[in-house]
């Protein structure tokens, strides 16, 4: 498999806790749309600060293990040279906007990077499009809404083209048309761009359609890691996990359990409406 | 996804044993305590500025911030030194005295001293005692007084005595309030400024 993240027997602990993360061993295909699921307090942000070098070399702690990036380890590499690999926007994804202008703030990393004025502003204007904001580079940042705010933060990750893009909880704080629309974007850019993306996510229907890998950690340790239609029955399996399923999945696992026939990786209420019809489960059935 | 013992299955929860931890410093790429340095001596000048003088005396507040920038960064001496030449700048503007400059000298002088005493405290473990930041903040505000009132002195072509019987009583009382400062504010702008370090986030 051509794994862009790679994740060896890696343990971590911050200066002053117990133990996060334990013994994680994961591998993030390349070109996936994978998503993270686990309780609170599992150790999911703590995964993704590891994958972008900030666990523990920026935050400081204990760890052992290792954690490449493609094909690179993170040890003693810069957060700022891993941001060009890797992008991570972070659930208080505010507290990453530091410029005064939209446009300033795409083109805060490249300039930081040393690349040429005349290219940051082409890339600047690009990645704004990319993200539904053409022409806004002159807008203060007040003049954004929240969700606009979000989306420059997203193009700031976009205009260094990492091949890999984290997001921590996105859309935690959005409405279900906010969330849906957010993840129409991702998923635009992830056909568009081949971009990988790892997605920690609380509200796994929002990413239903688009999801392909899925990763369950629990205490700190990942439980379940696979392709989608591999691994959601052994989720449903596990009690701890099992709410954290969307209902849909949810119902299909409970289906099969109690049919004993073996339904399609439903991605919408129609889909699950139309194979439940043709497999004669009551005319009654609507999406 | 790799054909590991976890691809695909919940795994079984194993007490597996800890393998020896390797411990890294928290290394914000040498920026934050610029950060926290220019905040704190934000808001030391607007507190020196709007601070009443009571009875003669005012808490020095720009010698309490670089006071607990030093406790809290534990800054190499040179780095010590740049932050006390810049605390002395900053007093320039707004200083009432005969001769500003001083301050340049005085400053210098006390920020150098709160960095060899934190060091000297650390090197006795005592770095983390809860009364180190009320000892460095009184020390540095009397050798930085001493040094100001000292160069006044020298200045106005005051006698010794003044200096000795009139300034240093007064340049000890400003220090132990300062101390009192740098002691209560160092640990909420610790907890501010470190919050994210203790894993809290999880």
């Amino acid at each position: 498999m051509n794994s862009v993240v790679s994740v060896s027997d890696f343990y971590f602990k911050y200066l002053r806790s117990e133990l996060v993360l334990k013994n994680i061993n994961l591998e993030i295909e390349k070109g996936s749309f994978t998503v993270i699921i686990g309780p609170s307090g599992a150790g999911k942000t703590t995964l993704c600060k590891a994958m972008t070098g900030i666990v523990p070399y920026y935050s400081g702690g204990d760890y052992a293990g290792d954690v490449k990036v493609l094909g690179e380890t993170t040890k003693g590499k810069k957060v700022s040279d891993l941001a060009m690999k890797v992008g991570l926007m972070l659930e208080d994804y505010e507290s990453q906007l530091v410029s005064l202008t939209a446009g300033e703030e795409v083109a805060f990393s490249l300039l930081n990077h040393g690349f040429p004025p005349e290219e940051a502003e082409e890339r600047t204007r690009l990645a704004l499009e990319d993200v539904g904001l053409p022409g806004r580079e002159s807008y203060q940042l007040d003049e954004l809404s929240g969700g606009q705010r979000q989306r420059l933060a997203l193009a700031s990750l976009l205009a260094v083209h990492p091949e890999i893009i984290v997001l921590d909880e996105p859309v935690s704080a959005m409405d279900p048309d906010g969330g849906e629309s957010l993840y129409k974007l991702l998923d635009k850019i992830h056909k568009e761009h081949g971009t990988t993306f790892i997605v920690v996510e609380h509200r796994v229907e929002f990413v239903l359609p688009y999801l392909t890998n899925l990763v369950a950690i629990k205490n700190g340790e990942v439980a379940v890691q696979g392709k989608c239609e591999e691994v959601v029955s052994r989720i449903y399996e596990d009690a701890e996990l099992r709410p954290l399923l969307p209902e849909l999945w949810q119902v299909k696992c409970s289906l099969e359990k109690k049919t004993g026939r073996t339904f399609k990786l439903w991605r919408s209420a129609d889909e699950a409406a139309k194979e439940l019809q043709s497999e004669g489960f009551g005319k009654g059935v609507r999406a | 996804m790799s054909e590991n013992n976890n691809s695909g299955a919940v795994s079984e929860v194993k007490q597996e044993p800890v393998p020896a931890l390797t411990h890294v410093e928290a290394n914000q790429e040498g920026y934050r305590w610029v950060a926290i340095t220019a905040m704190l001596f934000a808001i030391g000048i607007i507190l020196h500025t709007v601070s009443p003088n009571v009875g003669g005396v005012t808490p020095n507040w720009t010698i309490a911030m670089y006071a607990i920038v030093i406790n809290l960064t534990r800054p190499p001496l040179k780095r010590a030194i740049g932050i006390g030449f810049v605390a002395g700048l900053t007093l320039i503007p707004s200083s009432k005295s005969a001769f500003p400059l001083g301050n340049i000298a005085s400053e210098l002088s006390g920020a150098t001293c709160c960095c060899l005493l934190v060091k000297a405290f650390v090197a006795c473990h005592m770095g983390d005692w809860r009364l180190t930041p009320f000892i460095t903040g009184f020390v540095s505000t009397f050798v930085s007084g001493s040094v100001f009132t000292f160069i006044l002195r020298t200045v106005l072509g005051l006698p010794l005595k003044v200096w000795i019987f009139a300034m240093l009583p007064v340049v000890a009382v400003v220090g132990v309030i300062n101390g009192l400062i740098t002691f209560g504010l160092f640990r909420p702008v610790k907890k501010l400024f470190y919050a994210q370090e203790g894993g809290e986030e999880e």
